[in-house]
């Protein structure tokens, strides 16, 4: 343990040649929000191009992955869904929160305590270093659920200037998949990221070399 | 297992050994008995005035309701469905009579599994029982404690493969990778409940620590796979989250039994509790709040190490 071991965290700045083929820059984007009201369904329709049939209760983290192409370069896209549930949060999420280019918070339209608690989701981000800086943004899901509304679209965009957050009001479940704007949510995040300086983008870890 | 005492440690070698207690009959018979449960005193089903301002109430209906997956396939959707009654309420009624407790998302996977085995009333008295002991360190207000147990992983697979452990420790990948499998016994993410029912038959019978030491033999077994990932946080939490569905299970738990035998937590608490930055306070709740005896005490002794000044603090 004692060789190879003491080089410790920083050697990962070494491992150059196991990294991905050069140029293909990551986005790593962390989607939050209460519980339920559907960030693993978002992030599975993106990657998977399809909305799940069941999902389950997300513990801990889960990661998905896109390959996506923005102007001629190939782009991946790294989604982190994470618990809801606020004890997962305190002490178990913090890790994933490090070299995050970008957030997505989701509230479930049918459901205003998920809306009532963004607040507290934007405060978590900040403590995590996490504000207006990076690219946010806000998406309202299951607005195909038209009868159970609780958060109207005119609430929710006031809340989304008063953080400088562009709105999205989505269904992952809507059966047309060209309609459900989940596609264009997170290409909306990727573009933003590409049109911001590269250096800022290459992950940390790889000491930005690209 | 018909002996008055019962035979424990006999039943244990019979949960722990090659293939389990086989079949639902007997784990219905043995596991109570695992657990010193008193099968003739019961608890009743619970009333509906149980899900009355329950401050959990609709974190556990909306897990429950998404657990569709950990039901036998082809079940009949009504018959599924008074099961997930049956759970709501069995979980309520065990957090209303230990105020002290707190829920998780994982601890429907863990009442599930005991549900379909042994039914309703003696999933209460068994989650009851678990909750107090295995489960314990889960639901304390915070996660801490949980994250402490999964400080042990990292020292387990250093001793056995530094080279892994070191691959491990540059990608950054952390433990988190576990804590489904840790605080759900693994019924959260296996798909094959005949091997969650071997799994528990195993964790029953053994130190609640059990799991992280399978958990290690499960990164040990994928070690190659491992290490040929891109060194990197994200591919490997990616690859080690997802867990073989074919894993040689009967090899794992002999593998994770010599484990424990050969570096017993109380070889590893020091190490553990080094990887997080409030080490003592920590390793006290821990060693307070595990209560079955061996670990405890193993706690204790090593806190005993470090001097009575450290124990004092915390009173």
């Amino acid at each position: 343990m004692a060789e190879s071991g003491s080089s410790g965290r920083f050697s990962s700045s070494l491992t150059g040649s196991t990294l991905p083929p050069p140029r293909t820059r990551i986005f790593k984007i962390i989607v939050i929000g209460d519980s339920g009201v559907g960030k693993t369904c978002l992030t599975y329709r993106f990657c998977a191009g399809k909305f799940p049939e069941k999902t389950e209760a997300t513990i801990g983290v889960d990661f998905r992955e896109r390959l996506v192409e923005i102007d001629g370069e190939k782009i991946k896209i790294q989604l982190w869904d994470t618990a809801g549930q606020e004890r997962f949060r305190k002490s178990m999420v913090q890790h994933y929160y490090r070299n995050v280019h970008a957030v997505v918070f989701v509230y479930d339209v049918t459901n205003a305590a998920s809306f009532r608690s963004l607040p507290a989701w934007i405060e978590e981000c900040k403590q995590h270093a996490l504000g207006t800086e990076v690219p946010r943004i806000l998406v309202g899901n299951k607005c195909d659920l038209q009868d159970s509304i609780q958060v109207s679209t005119d609430t929710a965009q006031q809340f989304a200037d008063t953080h400088s957050m562009p709105l999205f009001e989505t269904s992952a479940k809507n059966p047309n998949r060209n309609s459900d704007h989940v596609e264009a949510i997170f290409m909306t995040v990727a573009h933003k990221l590409k049109s911001q300086k590269p250096l800022v983008l290459s992950q940390p870890t790889t000491c930005g070399c690209f | 297992m018909c002996s008055d005492p019962v035979d424990i440690e006999t039943l244990k070698r019979a949960a722990g050994t090659k293939g389990g207690l086989l079949t639902d009959e007997v784990r219905r018979k043995v596991w109570p008995k695992l657990l010193n449960i008193n099968v003739y005193k019961l608890p009743h089903k619970p009333g509906r005035a149980v899900r009355k301002n329950h401050k959990d109430y609709n974190q556990v209906v909306l897990d429950v309701s998404r657990s569709m997956k950990r039901f036998p396939k082809g079940m009949p959707a009504a018959d599924r469905g008074a099961l997930q009654e049956q759970l709501i309420d069995i979980i309520l009624e065990v957090l209303k009579c230990n105020p002290q407790l707190h829920y998780y998302q994982g601890y429907h996977d863990v009442t599930v599994s005991l549900l379909l085995v042994v039914g309703e009333r003696m999933a209460i008295a068994m989650l009851d029982k678990l909750s107090n002991y295995h489960l314990r360190d889960f639901m304390d207000p915070t996660m801490d404690s949980t994250k402490h147990i999964l400080n042990y992983l990292m020292p387990i697979l250093e001793q056995v493969d530094s080279e892994l452990h070191d691959f491990m420790i540059r990608a950054e990948v952390g433990t988190i990778f576990a804590l489904s499998w840790l605080i759900t016994w693994f019924g959260h993410v296996l798909s094959d409940f005949k091997h969650t029912l071997r799994l528990y038959d195993f964790f029953l019978s053994s130190h609640p620590l059990m799991p992280i030491y399978l958990a290690a033999t499960i990164v040990l077994h994928r070690e190659k796979e491992v290490k040929q990932a891109e060194c990197d946080m994200a591919m490997v939490h990616h690859l080690l989250s997802r867990i073989p569905q074919d894993l040689p299970y009967e090899l794992l738990i002999c593998q994770a039994q010599d484990l424990f035998d050969q570096y017993p937590p109380s070889l590893l608490a020091k190490q553990a509790a080094l990887q997080s930055h409030k080490r003592m306070v920590k390793m006290a709740v821990w060693g307070l709040s595990a209560t079955l005896g061996a670990a405890a005490f193993a706690v204790a002794q090593t806190a005993m190490d470090w001097g009575p000044e450290v124990l004092l603090q915390l009173f």
